[in-house]
């Protein structure tokens, strides 16, 4: 049935050394994870850059306007976020693509979590905005219900992903929504800038680090890290 | 001294089961993305995921995308058992070759 050179088995082979075997368990479970996650340092990245720099736009805009950003800045802040989305959607998707399961199922479901709340968002400000909201109300709300969406999907997504991290994180951005409402207008923007953008790109760099220290630790022979499955520190 | 599974101690299906076990639980993979992850040959990989079918460990789900035939692969619970108890046994064999 089977032909000798596939087969591992074959006499004259020598036998597999429990070290080896160790590594080449890491090795290909790094390896899958690495192909079918997503990669937090892309996203972070992507996520931190648009908060830190669209908000700035925002901040300084505001700032030489009195009540509110310009329309360029806001065209600049929009691009930012519509570039920021692209390759979050794209990178996922790529990553998710073959496989499925209740895993895939669950992944799938936490994104269009993220598509649906973003999809109420335009009217919740435009209704505000409608019932006679001004420019600093909407502002303020505007930056506070993004702030409660984005906190919470990640509360919810390191719940149900048993991701530590990523818990943290959606605590920080909640409290970021906390501290840029009560700063008000101008300052709301560049807590937002600061504390938010910065707080991906904080994210970014620990899992730089944590990458890094993964892939160091897999080439050492026989390292005694955990192994099997559910060993994902990631 | 505790011995080795012989159907997943052998290279080329001790990555391929690792790989499967590395993947959220029940979740399915297309074989040509196993392959693509393992870089193995086809050929070689149906081999090994033959065997490993043969014991039990990995179900393999033919399906259709469209016209094009899909064919599904995943570890079983007995397979998932199969390589806790393996990476067990090899642990405890490293601990005792390492003191």
């Amino acid at each position: 049935m089977t032909s000798p050179e596939h087969d591992d088995d074959a006499p004259g082979r020598p036998p597999l050394d429990p070290a080896e075997s160790l590594r080449l368990i890491e090795e290909s479970q790094q390896r899958a994870r690495a192909a079918t996650e997503p990669d937090g340092r892309l996203l972070y990245l992507v996520w931190g850059v648009a908060w830190l720099v669209g908000y700035l736009v925002l901040w300084t805009s505001t700032r030489s306007n009195g009540s509110a950003p310009d329309g360029i800045a806001f065209a600049v802040f929009f691009a930012l976020l519509a570039v920021a989305m692209t390759i979050t959607i794209v990178h996922s998707v790529v990553r998710g693509a073959g496989t499925r399961g209740p895993g895939t199922r669950a992944g799938t479901m936490y994104g269009w979590s993220w598509c649906l709340a973003f999809v109420t968002y335009p009217f919740i400000i435009g209704g505000i905005a409608d019932a006679g909201a001004s420019d600093e109300v909407i502002g303020l709300v505007a930056n506070a219900l993004a702030c409660v969406i984005v906190g919470l999907m990640y509360l919810a997504g390191g719940t149900f992903f048993c991701d530590n991290r990523l818990y943290v994180l959606g605590l920080w951005i909640l409290l970021t929504g906390g501290i840029a409402t009560v700063a008000g207008m101008p300052a709301t923007y560049l807590v937002m800038a600061l504390a938010g953008g910065g707080g991906f790109l904080v994210m970014c760099g620990i899992e730089v680090v944590l990458v890094a220290r993964r892939r160091r630790r897999g080439r050492v022979p026989g390292a005694t890290a955990a192994v099997g499955p559910g060993a994902d520190d990631g | 001294m505790a011995e080795l599974d012989t159907v997943i101690h052998a290279p080329a299906r001790l990555r391929v089961v690792s790989t499967l076990a590395a993947l959220p639980r029940d979740d399915e993979i297309v074989f040509p993305r196993l392959q693509q992850l393992l870089d193995m040959t086809a050929g070689n990989l149906s081999t090994h995921v033959r065997k490993l079918e043969d014991a039990g460990y990995v179900r393999v789900v033919k399906g259709h995308a469209g016209r094009k035939p899909v064919t599904y692969l995943a570890l079983t619970t007995e397979g998932r058992r199969a390589f806790e108890d393996y990476t067990t046994t090899l642990t405890a064999l490293l601990k005792g070759t390492g003191s």
